[in-house]
């Protein structure tokens, strides 16, 4: 049994614009799964129909279910689902930027009455993230990227959740800083069995750490696999490893690229 | 220039400037959490003196009752204002749910004497009328008592806005889609902030209440709240207790110096004027919080 299962899923716009269209996907209990595609292919919005972070923003799944241990939460709102244990980094990492990232994380621990609980799991994101400790009397708006997205991390974290979902963790990231935060997503998923899925535009870093991984384009599925099979696959490689040999532009057939749709 | 008058009136100006600046909470409450600018909050003040005064001479429940009961009532209300007026108005330009507000004061001003009738109700909240001497200093008891509570339930705001609750209201302010995002339920913080912006506002009004009487004018607390709310920087708390003292005591000088020179009627201009004077020089008020913006 998945931890989450999607199966089908539809999610227009403004009850128009259809963003995804048709999407299956599934995360085991502690997998560690990748969401690769380029701008547009609908990558987030999946991840937000998982979260219920569709409305502020006048979507909706219009069909299929998401299923999250054994449970359909599409009828859920937001904050119960984080209740259920789904937490969701969102894209361009969203700090509280006038709150210090010690406030930060207390925001986020809002579900959890015991105050004692809230204070060992501050002091166990400050031992995972020693930067946070270092400036955990900053406001937050002024870390560094690195920093707001490790304090983004940690703020999922807070809510202790069974899936955690991570929309560009490297968008606008200095590659050793990439390193270093994919490294601490592999550690969370390897030591506290969080299952992991992971949007990424950066397909190479994200293949290294996921088990698995999908590939979106338009709103569809085009490939899945483990994730060996698709950094071995020519067309990942061309399309979106950055090419490990020279690519002779000329001899490039984009209409016989073998795409297979699956759903 | 009679040096004691100015003294005095410097003085009762801090204390009413104190009881302004409790109006002008509510509105700072309300916009930290949910970025609003509630303009119904001098009809909220209104409508807590005369909740408070029907139930004390209506009922005829004693005074700390009733002022008691009237503070739950107005939460109440400050909540149902939320859920059933603001709710609705979620997606649509803020200017739209601003001038919601606007129609509730409206609203409120035209019902409550409605109501309630239109005269003049007096409030005994048990202050002696009896003049108190602070050296040459007089100084009026009620003003005084006002502005010490006004100046309690202001720092006790500030505790609360560092408390574990006050962190996650906080939050909301800054991004209502990452609190979702993190479990918080921003429509529940939203209500609750409407809640406690209408106990200020009750408690304003019956400080005010006990000094004036309650009628509809208690309303106009609205203009002298909106001025301290601005020059403060609308979301701060120090803020707003700093333009409090300083739109009080202007008002009283204005009213003892300028009155009669002109022939009276500058303490209403005060306001207003340092309204356009803020807005012209320092749009973000004296301590309005800074956009962040890394480069």
């Amino acid at each position: 049994m998945s931890l989450l299962i999607l199966n089908n899923v539809e999610v227009a716009y403004d009850r128009v614009f259809l963003a995804v269209k048709g999407v299956s996907i599934e995360v085991p209990e502690r997998g560690l799964v990748a969401l690769l595609g380029a701008n547009g292919a609908g990558k987030s919005t999946v991840l937000k129909s998982v979260s219920g972070l569709l409305k502020p923003e006048r979507g909706e799944v219009s069909r299929g279910e998401v299923m999250f241990a054994g449970e359909d939460i599409l009828a859920l709102d937001p904050p119960d689902r984080v209740r259920r244990g789904i937490a969701h980094v969102l894209e361009g990492r969203r700090v509280f930027g006038h709150l210090t990232p010690q406030e930060n994380l207390l925001a986020a621990a809002s579900m959890h009455n015991d105050r004692a609980k809230v204070n060992r799991l501050l002091d166990q994101m400050f031992t995972t993230f020693p930067r946070l400790a270092q400036r955990a009397k900053a406001k937050a708006g002024y870390l560094s990227g690195g920093e707001q997205q490790m304090l983004a991390i940690a703020r999922a974290l807070m809510t202790e959740p069974k899936l955690l979902m991570l929309d560009e963790p490297s968008l606008g990231l200095a590659p050793f800083l990439v390193d270093e935060i994919f490294d601490i997503v592999k550690k969370i998923n390897a030591e506290s069995g969080v299952a992991v899925l992971l949007v990424e535009q950066n397909a190479t870093a994200a293949l290294e750490i996921a088990h698995s991984g999908y590939l979106i384009e338009n709103g569809r599925i085009l490939m899945n696999g483990t994730a060996e099979v698709l950094s071995a696959n020519p067309d990942v490689a061309e399309a979106y490893l950055g090419g490990h040999q020279r690519v002779d532009y000329h001899a490039v057939k984009h209409y016989r690229r073998r795409k297979r749709w699956l759903a | 220039m009679d040096y004691i008058l100015i003294a005095e009136l410097a003085v009762s100006g801090l204390f009413v400037g104190l009881m302004y600046a409790l109006v002008s909470l509510g509105i700072v409450l309300i916009y930290k959490t949910s970025g609003l600018v509630n303009l119904a909050q001098g009809a909220m003040a209104m409508t807590g003196g005369y909740v408070t005064w029907a139930i004390a001479a209506g009922l005829g429940a004693p005074m700390w009752i009733a002022i008691m009961a009237a503070l739950v009532v107005m939460f109440g209300a400050g909540m149902m204002v939320e859920r059933l007026a603001l709710r609705r108005m979620i997606g649509q330009p803020v200017i739209m749910t601003i001038m919601l507000t606007l129609g509730i004061e409206i609203m409120l001003r035209g019902l409550m004497p409605g109501v309630f009738g239109a005269a003049v109700k007096r409030l005994d909240i048990g202050i002696p009328q009896a003049p108190l001497f602070l050296g040459e200093l007089l100084i009026n008891r009620a003003t005084l008592i006002g502005g010490v509570i006004s100046l309690g339930l202001i720092v006790l705001s500030l505790a609360f806005f560092n408390s574990r609750y006050g962190v996650v209201m906080r939050a909301v302010a800054d991004d209502q889609t990452a609190s979702w995002s993190v479990g918080i339920r921003v429509e529940r913080a939203i209500a609750v902030a409407w809640g406690l912006g209408a106990v200020m506002a009750t408690s304003a009004g019956i400080l005010w209440g006990a000094t004036q009487g309650v009628d509809w004018s208690l309303s106009l607390l609205l203009v002298k709240a909106l001025a301290i709310a601005i020059l403060g920087g609308l979301d701060s708390i120090p803020g707003v207790l700093l333009a409090g003292l300083i739109v009080g005591v202007a008002e009283s000088l204005a009213t003892g110096i300028i009155d009669p020179l002109v022939g009276g009627g500058t303490r209403d201009i005060v306001a207003s004027v340092i309204i356009l004077v803020t807005l012209l020089l320092k749009p973000h008020g004296l301590f309005g919080r800074e956009h962040i913006e890394r480069v």
